[in-house]
């Protein structure tokens, strides 16, 4: 691939992250104040010995543990980032194709020297790889005021603080853990990825209605002719089991992204993909 | 063919969902997964416990009841 290649690609990136703001940075960032706004609130209704108490068995509780160990622990403070990550990668993927249509942005991007295929990779990566790289840093940003607070609370109290060492080191093989998850949760749900890219790109109007409508009615036909309902125990398979894409060890990596489920959801989500880039030349 | 697929954006869009669904109908036959994943059955109506002779008293009970419209009819009452 040539630096200008690179370079363009980098570009793409960096209008998706701009015009993207509040779905890449607001939302988590907005998500972390009212948690922090919530636990502080909490913390001045607790009693002060009360709270020294708690953090004592904190620091007893992660003191001497691996903090591979117990990282899977913190990972669960940021089930609320994963599912605003979710629910954001929804709106973001159903709306870019639609909305650079709508605004009749797609002219002008397709007048530069940029393809349609790398306009709907730059979008793919933007939601897979990008996205998260932001999730995590404001998650990390949440833990290190949580844990300065929770280390000045400490020295108030006198305390023995090699437990908080213990946590920061666990927080920060949580957020990795967080990052690679996503990243495998996008490519496990590449099908799903491309089926909304491809209504983002087809829709006139209303595209989430369109893509909610025309899975129903091809789960339908598929049982009408064929008599089975792979189309439904693909959506099952892929969203029903959180255990198939989220790491919670890094030993499951390899096996969590080359296992045969994985692949073939790639191979088939690059179908719906392709038709997502043939679909652009569509501008009307 | 190009020209075909390519003509607009209504039949792109059904030639992959067929290319797509294609590719998971014959990768699940080929590797056997489950092909049944929601049974449209009312668990409440079980058509081998249906009673006919229910059914019978309700077709006579029916007969009955027509019969004493049409004597009622007959009287002329107003």
């Amino acid at each position: 691939m040539s630096k200008f290649a690179v370079l363009q690609f980098y570009a793409l990136l960096k209008r998706e992250v701009l015009e993207h703001r509040n779905i890449f940075i607001g939302a988590p960032a907005v998500l972390a104040l009212l948690l922090l706004v919530a636990t502080a609130w909490v913390a001045t209704q607790i009693d002060q010995i009360q709270l020294a108490e708690g953090l004592r068995f904190v620091s007893v509780l992660f003191d001497g543990f691996s903090p591979l160990d117990m990282a899977p622990f913190v990972m669960l403070l940021a089930i609320p980032f994963c599912l605003t990550l979710c629910v954001c990668s929804v709106i973001y993927l159903i709306n870019t194709l639609y909305q650079d249509r709508k605004e009749m942005s797609v002219l002008f991007w397709q007048s530069m020297p940029v393809s349609n295929l790398q306009t709907v990779l730059s979008k793919i990566v933007a939601i897979v790889l990008v996205a998260p790289i932001f999730y995590v840093l404001i998650i990390f940003a949440m833990y290190l005021i949580a844990i300065a607070w929770l280390t000045i609370l400490g020295i108030i109290s006198d305390m023995d603080l090699v437990g908080i060492g213990y946590l920061f080191l666990a927080a920060i093989a949580s957020v990795v853990l967080i990052y690679i998850s996503a990243v495998v949760t996008g490519l496990w749900l590449l099908p799903f990825v491309g089926w909304l890219l491809l209504f983002s790109a087809f829709a006139k109007k209303t595209p989430l209605l369109w893509a909610g409508g025309v899975f129903i009615l091809v789960g339908f036909l598929e049982d009408f002719i064929f008599g089975t309902q792979f189309l439904a125990d693909q959506g099952k398979l892929r969203t029903l089991d959180p255990r198939q894409y989220l790491i919670f060890d890094f030993q499951n990596v390899i096996e969590k992204v080359f296992n045969y489920d994985t692949l073939f959801g790639i191979v088939v989500g690059s179908i719906l993909i392709a038709g997502a880039v043939f679909m652009r030349r569509f501008t009307d | 063919m190009e020209d075909l697929i390519l003509r607009n954006r209504y039949t792109l869009l059904v030639v992959t969902l067929i290319v797509y669904m294609g590719v998971l109908v014959a990768e699940g036959m080929i590797t056997g997964r489950e092909a049944r994943v929601i049974e449209f059955e009312n668990f409440y109506f079980e058509l081998d416990d249906f009673n006919s002779i229910d059914f019978e008293g309700f077709r006579e009970t029916r007969t009955v009841n027509e019969n004493t419209r049409v004597d009622f009819d007959d009287t002329d009452d107003v």
